[in-house]
């Protein structure tokens, strides 16, 4: 039990914070690193790297996808690698294919795959159904979440988590036992405990749909967290809040990758790479560098042709 | 079969009343319009009546006078009869029905259901109160539960007969009408507000085997009247003993009179056998000011048929709908619901939902609602969300408005789906499998309904039912 009481007090680098980045791959952070991540149950926690060169994670080579229905080519080429403990920011215009291609990712059958692989923790996630990708630690914030009316929040939340207690062998929670796993999350996100009864998404407003998206990664945990537009229909204060949240649920061997087609959110953010994406394409990866130029010239100025 | 045909099958029509000898004339016109099989039940049911009661209170006499007069040219409906079109009741037709005596029904000591209810309660088996078996606890001064037969008070008497309806309903309602041996009475007076539910429990225990061309019948007939500024919950449960698979017919009709500003709530749970017929009236007369509330899950029956027809008889009147039905079996659900708004202001809201989890299962909708000239300003809302989830289940909708008032704020929607894709991928993402997925969604989909009884007890009760019909079902798959 004491295991599973994860917590996230743990934040050798902060995420969000403007100030300098340290200690990333510093020995004794990994020590805790290891630690945190049993601690919120990535299923992934049996790498016991001791240092050296960081692991590969996702490896998308040559991506194309179309719409399952209409067969319109939406990906058209993607090309992308993260290693453990990155950030990556994918950018670009509305509707350039960046909620597609995080889509793809996870799974979604909207989207039928026409070429290029996608390796993710040496294994062809392509061959993967939806719920294993996520049982083998992808997590995607939906950029708009779907309202499921007669489910309530904590119900949803404890299937999910006894899905991924299966997985790892553990003996699953009763509704009191999980009860109190989940209550002190919300102070996370920042949400009243009654947060919990209402319908998964159902009237939720913006705001409080992204931050049940985070109360679910708090209570999963992920190696690879997809984040698409957590920060878009947000106030100040609720982006705050937001990226508090994920901030805190970061360890120096989870990865994000996050989605934005806002400059806004790097004020939060300083990332390992950032990639411009452009119809159904990555034009070009860069590092903290390409959003100031995005910033004074637009995107017309990274354009990859 | 045409009229002639018909008349062939004549030789002699003997009247189902005795009373009938004054308008002998006019009723030889009527029977040659008559339904020889209709005739036939009505005799059946009227001489069973006869033999249980032989002094029948005037309301009985008089309900029975009507009923019968109506039977004389009311035929058995036929699939070319707009309101059965989608729904056969050969099942009833063919067999032979059979009244259940008094006699046994009395001697049960126990029921063959679970006793899990703990509100006062009437219960009844086989369309007869069993006092031993129900538990009505002390009701407010005024409030009267029981037997027309056995209400003492006069007032409430003379009340309760300017209700002997007069209320065209179909063949079955009339056959109740013959058949009712009393009349269960809840009557509420002026300003009084019972706090506790009252649960009107209804049991079925002599059935045939499913083979058996023989059907016993039982006619339950109940009438709720709520004074002035009024009260009651009321839990009507229809259930078949637990060996679910004997035959039988149910043909039961509920009155309700809600008065002035008055109000009352109504939960409807049907969970009958699967060889049985289950054929339901529930008549709503409203008030001004007044609110109604069915909520109702309907599960059992080989052939169900619920008819409710709401009538707003003054202003500002509230009606809220919230019905269920699921098919699980070779079984048809039908719902026919009539709303009829003649005055001002009215609000009503429906929502009806099924799930048809066979491939034989049917479910079938009408949901007319009138918002007649008069009627301005109603704001009237109806949904109806259907699921099947075999692949040759079907469902027959046909909602329909007709409004006639033009300033009015109407809103309806009908879809017929299979689970949302958006939805079961949500859980996906989250690691749930598809069929865990699928099952919480089916769940979802009928608690929509069920978080509207107002009973705790009655919503976790229908929950349970629902899962252990659907739970084997789902896993199964
Ligand atoms: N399921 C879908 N059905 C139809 N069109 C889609 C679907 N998903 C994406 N598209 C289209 O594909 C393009 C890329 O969309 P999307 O990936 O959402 O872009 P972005 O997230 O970059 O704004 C858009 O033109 C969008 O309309
Ligand atoms: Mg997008």
């Amino acid at each position: 039990m004491a295991l599973f009481n994860p917590t996230f007090s743990f934040k050798p680098c902060n995420l969000f914070s403007n100030g300098p980045q340290r200690c990333r791959y510093v020995q004794s952070v990994r020590n805790f690193t290891l630690r945190a991540t049993v601690s919120v149950e990535a299923p992934s926690s049996s790498t016991t790297d001791t240092g050296g060169a960081p692991k590969l994670l996702l490896e998308v080579k040559d991506l194309s996808a179309v719409i399952t229905e209409s067969k319109q080519s939406i990906l058209k080429g993607v090309n992308l690698t993260m290693f453990e403990g990155e950030v990556h920011v994918v950018m670009g215009k509305n509707g350039s294919g960046k909620s597609t291609f995080a889509k793809v990712l996870v799974g979604h059958p909207d989207y039928e795959i026409t070429g290029g692989s996608i390796i993710y923790k040496g294994q062809d996630l392509l061959e993967m159904a939806p719920e294993e990708r996520a049982l083998a630690g992808l997590f995607m914030s939906f950029q708009s979440p779907v309202e499921i009316p007669g489910v309530s929040n904590i119900d949803f939340l404890n299937m999910a988590y006894n899905a991924r207690r299966r997985k790892l062998g553990l003996p699953e929670l009763g509704p009191i036992e999980f009860y109190g796993y989940v209550a002190p999350k919300l102070e996370l996100v920042n949400m009243k405990i009654d947060f919990l009864n209402r319908n998964v998404n159902e009237g939720f407003s913006g705001g409080e749909k992204k931050r049940n998206e985070i109360l679910q990664l708090a209570v999963l945990g992920a190696d690879l967290s997809i984040l698409d537009e957590i920060d878009s229909g947000l106030d100040v204060d609720a982006l705050r809040d937001v990226a508090k949240a994920v901030n805190g649920l970061q360890t120096p061997k989870n990865s994000v990758l996050m989605i934005t087609h806002y400059l806004r959110l790097l004020e939060f953010i300083k990332p390992t790479y950032i990639h411009i994406m452009e119809n159904g394409r990555i034009v070009k990866t860069g590092d903290i560098s390409i959003a100031e130029i995005l910033e004074r010239e637009g995107y017309k100025s990274i354009s990859g042709t | 079969m045409s009229i002639s045909t018909l008349n062939s099958y004549l030789p002699h029509v003997r009247l189902p009343s005795r009373r009938r000898t004054t308008t002998t004339t006019s009723n030889r016109v009527l029977a040659t319009l008559s339904d020889p099989h209709v005739l036939r039940l009505a005799e059946t049911l009227e001489d069973s009546i006869s033999a249980a009661s032989p002094l029948p209170l005037p309301y009985l006499q008089k309900l029975r006078d009507t009923s019968s007069q109506t039977l004389l040219s009311t035929p058995w409906p036929s699939r070319k009869d707009e309101p059965f079109r989608f729904t056969d009741t050969s099942f009833i037709k063919n067999a032979d029905i059979q009244p259940v005596p008094f006699s046994s029904t009395q001697s049960l000591s126990s029921l063959p259901v679970s006793e899990d209810t703990l509100l006062p309660n009437l219960t009844v088996v086989d369309g007869y109160v069993v006092d031993s078996l129900s538990q009505l606890s002390e009701f407010p001064d005024g409030v009267f539960v029981g037997l027309l037969s056995n209400l003492n008070s006069e007032s409430i008497m003379k009340r309760v007969s300017e209700y002997v309806s007069d209320f065209q309903g179909d063949l079955f309602w009339s056959l109740n009408g013959v058949g009712a041996p009393d009349v269960i009475v809840v009557y509420v007076p002026e300003g009084c507000k019972v706090e506790k539910p009252l649960c009107l429990r209804f049991v079925s225990v002599n059935g045939s085997d499913k083979d058996s061309k023989s059907l016993p019948i039982s006619n339950p007939r109940i009438l709720v009247l709520v004074e002035k500024g009024g009260e009651i919950s009321i839990v009507e449960e229809y259930s078949g003993g637990d060996e679910n698979d004997k035959s039988y017919w149910t043909n039961s009709v509920l009155e309700v009179v809600i008065g002035d500003g008055a109000k009352v709530r109504h939960s409807y749970i049907q969970t009958q056998s699967l060889n049985a017929a289950h054929v339901k009236w529930t008549s709503v007369r409203q008030d001004s000011k007044s609110a109604y509330e069915l909520t109702e899950v309907s599960t059992g029956g080989k052939l169900s048929r619920h008819n409710v027809h709401v009538q707003q008889v003054g202003p500002d009147t509230s009606t809220e709908l919230s019905t269920f039905h699921l098919s699980i079996g070779d079984q048809l659900q039908d719902l026919h619901s009539k709303l009829v708004l003649d005055h001002p202001r009215g609000f009503s809201r429906q929502i009806h939902k099924c799930i048809v989890a066979h491939s034989l299962g049917q479910a079938v909708f009408d949901g007319n609602v009138q918002v007649n000239r008069d009627a301005q300003q109603t704001d009237a809302g109806q949904l109806t969300r259907s699921l099947l989830l075999e692949p040759r289940a079907t469902v027959n909708i046909k909602p329909n408005l007709q409004i006639i008032a033009d300033d009015v704020k109407c809103s309806h929607g009908a879809a017929i789906s299979d689970l949302e894709q958006n939805q079961l991928f949500y859980f996906q993402a989250r690691g749930i499998d598809i069929a865990a997925a699928r099952r919480a969604l089916i769940f979802s989909f009928a608690a929509e309904v069920i978080e509207r009884f107002p009973e705790k007890s009655v919503q976790k009760k229908a929950e349970g039912l629902i899962t252990k019909l659907l739970i084997p079902k789902l896993l199964s798959r």
